[in-house]
């Protein structure tokens, strides 16, 4: 089962200015009121194609329960470990091109992903007529696939291997209305947290145009100072 | 501020973070950055150090390296496609 959901939207903003915006977003909740779910983020690498001259990173952010809790409820405990509220390891990847004026982006989960994976591809492009000069292009495709289940299934031409607690779990409900359940509740929550993600990169391109990028790391840097002095 | 998934590593992400934020707006933005040299590679290097043991104590690098071969799996799946079959639920 696949379930695929696309959407386009234009950033009043200059495509430079959003790109940095994209590598701010998650940099701190004073800046972005919509990351306080995000734990934490690591570069894990980054470097500049000598022969293209883009810029490909790679980072690891840790997000709070990416699985909507009605996908939660529908898993065995033998997957989720009885809770509802876990937190998920998200790997982003990204390709700059300045020449060509597009940034390619993906980001999926790299746990939970045989419950269900979540792809989200975004490519963000300088718009080619010169009216629209200062503004930004986005198209997001956001892939669900739940594949629970699905080995369990091969193994019932096993009869030997047919006894255990998740088959009859699964012949119970059919792993394919489970499947198709946890993809269409996970679409519903992700089409509302691309609103939020939108809201956040808004507030921080609002700070670009205001202060600048020195303004932005000053306020970042006080924000983190305030942070050590409450521990 | 966000934090590096292992603590020990906060304060050479924060300048590692702070390195890359400006190489990226002042340099590689204006096009003017060189593949070979980047003043943030030293720091890299010394983050990236730091966050290794991390990453394979929670097992991380089993992650990554999974993901890497569902992403075959995936583009084996969906290049062969013409198009993908959408669906807007609610619309």
């Amino acid at each position: 089962m696949v379930l695929t959901h696309t959407t386009n939207h234009t950033y009043n903003h200059p495509f430079p200015t959003v790109t940095l915006a994209f590598f701010l977003r998650y940099c701190s909740p004073q800046l972005n009121p919509f990351a306080s779910h995000v734990l934490s983020t690591d570069t894990i690498s980054s470097h500049v194609d000598p022969d293209t001259g883009r810029l490909h990173t790679t980072r690891i952010h840790l997000k709070k329960s990416r699985m909507p809790p009605a996908v939660m409820k529908l898993l065995p405990t033998s997957i989720t470990g009885g809770t509802t509220d876990k937190a998920s390891y998200i790997l982003e990847t990204s390709v700059v091109d300045m020449r060509e004026g597009w940034m390619s982006t993906e980001s999926r989960n790299l746990n939970f992903v045989g419950a269900l994976s979540v792809v989200e591809r975004q490519l963000y492009a300088a718009p080619t007529e010169a009216a629209d000069a200062g503004k930004t292009d986005v198209e997001t495709k956001v892939v669900f696939r739940s594949r629970l289940g699905e080995r369990i299934r091969d193994k019932i031409g096993h009869p030997i291997q047919q006894s255990t607690q998740e088959n009859g779990w699964f012949a119970r409900l059919g792993a394919r209305g489970i499947q198709r359940s946890i993809e269409s509740l996970a679409s519903t929550k992700t089409l509302d947290q691309l609103g939020k993600s939108r809201e956040g990169m808004r507030i921080i391109l609002e700070k670009l145009r205001h202060t600048g990028i020195i303004g932005v790391l000053e306020l970042r840097k006080r924000a983190r100072e305030r942070g050590m002095e409450a521990i | 501020m966000s934090q590096s998934l292992a603590k020990q590593c906060n304060e050479v992400k924060e300048r590692y973070d702070t390195c890359f934020l400006k190489w990226y707006s002042e340099k590689y933005l204006r096009g003017a950055a060189s593949a070979e040299s980047n003043e943030c590679t030293t720091l890299f290097k010394e983050y990236s150090a730091c966050l290794q043991g991390a990453l394979k104590e929670r097992g991380i690098d089993k992650l990554l390296d999974d993901a890497r071969e569902d992403n075959k799996e995936n583009d084996a799946t969906f290049l062969g496609r013409k198009k993908c079959q959408m669906r807007i639920p609610g619309h």
